[in-house]
């Protein structure tokens, strides 16, 4: 094969495999972004390498380091409803996705599913109190929460200590003060 | 840097399989296994359904009768006449921690015993749990209580045997910007609502017999690191309510809001801008500021409750300190209202009179503390314990000073007792500088409490001096703008309850106790004052003697502020104990003092 035909190939294969990534909505992809680049200080670098010792249960530790569910934004529905899925993983012990993102304050609903062969349960964050689902072994149910204000909040799983071993999960809720409730001076230097 | 898989999808498991090393299949099982990360969620039956953890409690009644319909803005102005109710956070518009109740009096509280206990316990991940304290004065309605304790509770309570009734939990989002503690001081009630001021700013206002929400109001800018900690204030047809986070260079402000509707009436900023009454005691805005002069992060906050006088239609509220609090270069002159009492109008906000407690504060000593409001010889006084160790009697109609007098060790400067004039002696500096009292002050938010049967004021002091140290920071809005710090003394703080007499200033008597007093103290009819101890212990005193009469060992260090009430013919005296706050501010030495909730009650046999 030609060096030319050889490189017209790779172009076909680079630019097949970027089509698929993208359609697949990989994470692998967004490796580049230059926010993750700049992760890559000598600090998280040691972090991640001590990682595949601690980022099992029963390996370096008891359980797991800080679960790594990953995150997923909880979309608006014609309702005005957010809603995202979640599942516990079987033997992992963590809920993927472990970070939810909703865009602004508002009604949340959580698609649980629990393909785990042991009982599991979210402890959930709502405006007015604290929600409570119970999750048994395969099968699924959902929570409706409202969360109006923006921040970072809690859940967890309340059975044995499943969210000490990883269940630990937060929902962020983006957002601003509103604009009555703002400070009446000239903007100010930010971190 | 070794790959790790991102675990916890099928893709994972793949990820970390060796791709075969042919060069024509390659691509394929890259492409492949990119096709593969798109989540796998599994079909499952979805049996299931999210319940209120709160509902699921056999004991709870779900809803409370409708005695906070009948609590009209008359009721409130009125609530000396029905010493039975506690009805606004101090008891009364006045602000004496007074009660005429004088049923448990100095010859049987010995016999004082736990009525019943209402203890709760946070659960999960939430803002800084090592402060949340239990700060809360309860409000007490024909035999219904309203409390809130820290991260966003409220509850409502059978008085009587202290059975839940509802319960709302407003979500504090775990990164809320806090001063000090994550804390709740009480709750407002009129017309069928109970209010409540969130930690991350917002006014609530709860149905009072469901507790289910009406409609809430952001107030505060969460973003420049403002919070609220306050119970809200009724009066007339609004609701009062301030502001936390001097400490992150903000701008305080108090707020009204309408009572119906949640709709913002007017907002008073303490700090002017240029042009303004009160901006000539900041610097001038130089003309290429971008971002404003000092007074654009002059701080000031309003985060205690104020006082509030029917007849002269004047609501007196105590204002925090300066921004950076430790450094004053960049913010010569005065800068008022910082560190001041502001008579206001209720209707409009205008400020009619103030008067400021400690001038170009750099110690932190703020001035949000109560203005008590008493009478004298027939002449309208207000009574003002400040935590820069001086006793301040103003008359409240015009804001005249009629005396100041020290009340605890105080050597950053003397004030003269009739003109006020304050020479100051102990500034912080680079090195450190020694200085009586430390930055909590000599009383820190906790209320001193006023008796009408004996005509005596009484506070809660703390006796602890702190090395101050200065430093120019520069400003970044939302975090911390102090202009350097503060190291207490080595040596354990200690704690009083004294008595004075507002016509002299003279104090009457002192009790010594072993830590910081940072409890409200209440003065009953029957010659009593009670009082609370970082230890736990509850005590009541002889108001005439200060001889300590009865003791209550609760548990947990004791930061709120008590009240009593009746239902039913008995007399209760109800305490919140649950330690926490800013201990590294006050109570150093007793930081490791057990944190519980609890609310315990007590009555006669």
């Amino acid at each position: 094969m030609s060096r030319r035909a050889r490189w017209a190939r790779a172009g076909v294969v680079a630019l097949a495999l970027a089509a698929t990534a993208l359609a697949a909505g990989c994470g692998y992809v967004r490796l580049l972004r230059p926010s993750v680049l700049k992760q890559l200080n000598p600090r998280v670098v040691r972090l991640v390498n001590e990682l595949p010792a601690t980022d099992d249960v029963n390996e370096a530790l008891i359980g797991r380091l800080f679960a790594h569910g990953g995150a997923a934004d909880a979309r608006v529905g014609r309702d005005g409803v957010m809603r995202v899925a979640v599942d516990v993983p079987p033997d992992e012990y963590l809920w993927s996705p472990a970070v939810i993102i909703m865009p602004h304050g508002g009604e949340l609903e959580i698609a649980f599913t629990n393909p785990d062969r042991v009982l599991h349960g979210a402890f959930l964050p709502s405006d007015g109190g604290r929600q409570l689902i119970w999750l048994p072994e395969r099968r699924g149910g959902r929570a409706r929460i409202r969360l109006d204000q923006p921040g970072y909040y809690f859940f967890g799983c309340p059975v044995m200590n499943h969210a000490g071993r990883g269940m630990i999960g937060l929902i962020l809720v983006k957002g601003d003060t509103p604009a009555e409730a703002r400070l009446d001076r000239p903007p100010q230097r930010r971190p | 840097m070794t790959a790790r898989r991102p675990a916890g999808s099928s893709c994972a498991r793949a990820a970390s399989t060796p791709a075969r090393r042919s060069p024509r299949l390659a691509p394929l099982a890259v492409a492949l296994l990119l096709a593969t990360c798109a989540q796998h969620v599994p079909e499952l039956p979805m049996t299931e359904q999210a319940v209120p953890f709160a509902s699921l409690n056999a004991d709870q009644v779900g809803s409370a009768p409708p005695v906070a319909d009948a609590v009209t803005p008359e009721r409130l102005v009125r609530a000396r006449e029905e010493p039975q109710n506690w009805l606004t956070y101090y008891g009364a518009y006045d602000g004496q921690r007074y009660s005429a109740l004088d049923q448990i009096d100095t010859s049987n509280v010995a016999r004082l015993r736990p009525a019943w206990i209402f203890q709760y316990q946070l659960l999960g991940l939430y803002a800084n749990p090592v402060t949340a304290a239990f700060e809360a004065a309860p409000l007490v309605v024909d035999g219904v209580m309203y409390v809130t304790g820290p991260n966003g509770y409220l509850w409502a309570l059978d008085a009587a045997t202290g059975r839940k009734l509802w319960q709302y939990q407003h979500q504090i989002p775990i990164d809320v910007a806090l001063c000090c503690g994550n804390v709740n001081r009480g709750a407002a009630v009129a017309r069928g609502l109970v209010y409540m001021a969130t930690a991350n700013g917002y006014l609530v206002a709860l149905d009072a017999r469901t507790g289910q929400p009406r409609w809430q109001t952001a107030f505060a800018d969460v973003r420049a690191a403002e919070s609220a900690t306050l119970a809200p204030l009724v009066v007339k047809d609004l609701v009062l309510v301030g502001s936390s986070g001097a400490e992150y260079g903000v701008r305080g402000h108090i707020d009204a809001i309408d009572a119906r509707t949640g709709r913002r009436v007017w907002r008073r900023y303490t700090v002017p801008k240029p042009g303004e009454p009160g901006a000539e005691t900041w610097p001038p805005e130089p003309p290429d500021a971008r971002h404003g002069g000092a007074w654009a992060r002059g701080g000031g906050t309003t985060w205690i409750t104020g006082t509030y006088d029917p007849e002269l239609d004047l609501v007196y509220w105590g204002t925090g300190n300066p921004s950076p609090v430790f450094d004053g270069e960049g913010r010569q002159g005065s800068n008022l209202y910082t560190s001041s009492v502001v008579a206001l109008d209720p209707d409009d906000g205008t400020i009619r009179w103030h008067y400021q407690w400690t001038p170009h504060d750099v110690w932190d000593y703020d001035g949000v503390g109560e203005s008590i409001l008493f009478e004298q010889d027939g002449r309208k006084l207000l009574a003002h314990f400040d935590r820069n160790g001086y006793l301040f009697i103003l008359d409240r109609t015009d804001g005249r000073l009629v005396r100041a007098t020290r009340y605890a060790r105080a050597d950053w400067a003397d004030i003269d007792p009739t003109s006020g004039r304050v020479t100051v002696q102990r500034v912080p500096s680079d090195s450190g500088t020694r200085i009586c009292p430390g930055p909590a002050g000599a009383k820190v938010w906790n209320h001193a409490a006023y008796s009408r049967q004996t005509g005596l004021l009484y506070v809660p002091v703390i006796e602890l001096c702190a090395t101050f140290t200065r430093q120019t920071q520069e400003f970044r809005e939302g975090l911390p703008y102090l202009g350097s710090g503060f190291q207490n003394d080595a040596e354990q703080g200690w704690g009083q309850v004294k008595a004075f007499d507002p016509a002299t200033g003279r104090e009457v008597w002192s009790w010594r106790g072993e830590a910081p007093i940072v409890t409200s103290l209440l003065a009953t009819a029957g010659g009593l004052v009670f009082s609370g101890e970082p230890s736990g212990m509850f005590d009541a005193f002889d108001a005439r003697t200060g001889r300590l009469l009865w003791q209550f060992r609760t548990g947990s260090g004791i930061h709120s502020s008590p009240i009593t009430y009746r239902v039913g013919g008995r007399q209760y005296v109800a305490v919140p104990v649950g330690w926490g706050g800013w201990l590294e501010g006050f109570a150093p030495h007793d930081y490791g003092v057990p944190r519980a909730l609890s609310l315990v009650v007590f009555a006669l046999p």
